[in-house]
């Protein structure tokens, strides 16, 4: 994809690494409250990615996660509040440590556990938000799609005279 | 005395005594082993300890279904043994109802298996042999290791060999749950084979992440040859290095990502950059 910068009114949309989808859950205490920010500050960002929002960061399992790489994501970030200051009785420390465990699944078949990116508590402020999605995306931008995954299933199936 | 006739006296005497009322082992039918659930003292000449087979589901099915006071002997190896800690840490058996009689497998087998624990807690006879490492192991070393791009390669030509015969999960002494994800078309498209890489094979990886009690079953019972233990080991490893924590070997210990543990238990909490996975966190 080639990087251009769009000028829409005011607002400046950077389409850079444009081929790659991102998808940001965010806890509505947190990070959500820094992609308003940096929303109503109309900071340009990357526009790759696109935010869900959830009330805690517990209610993403896992298989949210392995869910998204199959639908062709190329990234997941999971941004929560800081440990220990979680509403609902510490629920992100253990969806925190979940997520943890899932990174050397994703390391062992090769999707690479660079795509999950867990953020507790660092990106509440809008300029933190906007510095880690940026950081995030761009570190997306430089891997291969995670489609890649997928073809290379397609090239063995069709190396065995399979097609569909 | 041989391990099977020390079992077998044993088994006799639960039985005689009214201890249990079924012990559930193995036997011979037309020559094949078949798991049997042996009541009455007599028959019990006809059970053998020979292969290997995951006995600790069907004993849950017959603890879920026989009536309250009915009490299961089981014959059962290490990974047996450890399945059961697991099923009763999830309220899945009731460990009052159930008596092990345990029994050590060969160096032979724990090799096959990848098994670093081949021996239950407690053994009625025979001699305990040391367990492997898997990573000490050849095939397991080519294919937990490598670039990205060759796992990915090594581990798409695996798995889209499945035919999605739910034999991994249905074979898997802790894959339990009803329903099931992997029935579920939000999940994983029913119908369509092979299974959907990603999200049957690596959700099914990730729901016994912490409670794989590596047992080989699923490699065992994979019929297109998919070496699927191998997906667990470094989740396996993860759990020991972060909280010295493995699956089915302490009863009273609750999996450590379903507990509220203090910070700087594990190393996982000491590291500040963790809280970022960009800034040089893992
Ligand atoms: S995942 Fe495989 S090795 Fe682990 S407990 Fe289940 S069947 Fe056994
Ligand atoms: S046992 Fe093998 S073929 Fe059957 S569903 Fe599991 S991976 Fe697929």
């Amino acid at each position: 994809m080639t990087d251009r910068t769009e000028d829409s009114g005011n607002i400046q949309v950077v389409l850079e690494g444009a081929g790659r989808k991102i998808v940001v859950f965010a806890c509505t205490w947190c990070a959500l409250i820094g992609a308003d920010g940096a929303g109503k500050k109309r900071i340009s960002l990357p526009a790759t990615f696109r935010v869900i929002p959830v009330e805690c960061i517990s209610r993403v399992e896992a298989d949210a996660v392995i869910r998204a790489f199959t639908s062709g994501i190329d990234g997941v970030a999971v941004m929560g509040c800081h440990l220990g200051g979680c509403r609902h009785n510490g629920a992100n420390l253990r969806s925190a440590r979940k997520l943890e465990l899932l990174k050397p699944l994703l390391d062992t078949v090769g999707i690479d556990s660079r795509r999950l990116f867990t953020s507790y508590g660092t990106a509440h402020e809008y300029h933190q938000f906007a510095q880690a999605i940026e950081s995030f995306c761009s570190q997306i931008g430089e891997m291969p799609p995670v489609s890649a995954w997928s073809r290379s299933f397609v090239r063995a199936m069709s190396a065995r005279g399979e097609n569909e | 005395m041989s391990l099977r006739e020390e079992v077998l006296t044993r088994v006799k005497a639960l039985l005689k005594d009214r201890r249990v009322d079924g012990v559930l082992g193995l036997s011979l039918f037309e020559k094949e082993p078949v798991p049997c659930l042996f009541e009455d003292p007599f028959d019990v000449d006809a059970l053998v300890i020979e292969p290997k087979w995951l006995l600790a589901k069907l004993a849950m099915n017959i603890l879920k279904t026989a009536p309250q006071e009915y009490r299961l002997g089981l014959v059962c190896r290490g990974c047996d043994d450890r399945a059961v800690t697991e099923l009763a840490k999830r309220n899945q058996l009731d460990r009052n109802r159930l008596t092990l009689l345990g029994i050590p497998c060969t160096a032979e087998q724990a090799r096959k298996c990848l098994c670093s624990t081949p021996y239950p807690r407690e053994i009625v006879a025979g001699e305990r042999v040391e367990g492997m490492y898997p990573m000490n192991d050849e095939q397991a070393q080519l294919f937990l290791t490598g670039s990205m791009e060759e796992r990915m390669k090594r581990w798409a030509r695996e798995l889209n060999r499945c035919i999605k015969c739910y034999g991994c999960r249905n074979v898997c002494p802790i894959c339990v749950c009803i329903p099931c994800k992997l029935e579920d078309d939000l999940w994983v498209k029913r119908g369509h084979i092979p299974a959907d890489m990603v999200s049957y094979h690596l959700i099914r990886a990730f729901h016994l992440s912490d409670t794989c009690v590596s047992c080989a079953g699923c490699t065992d019972t994979c019929p297109v040859n998919i070496p699927l233990m191998l997906l667990q080991v470094s989740m396996r490893e993860t759990l020991k290095s972060q909280y010295a924590y493995e699956p089915g070997l302490d009863p009273e210990r609750v999996s450590p990502v379903l507990t509220e543990q203090e910070k700087g238990e594990g190393t996982l909490f000491q590291e500040p950059a963790w809280i970022d996975s960009l800034r040089g966190g893992s």
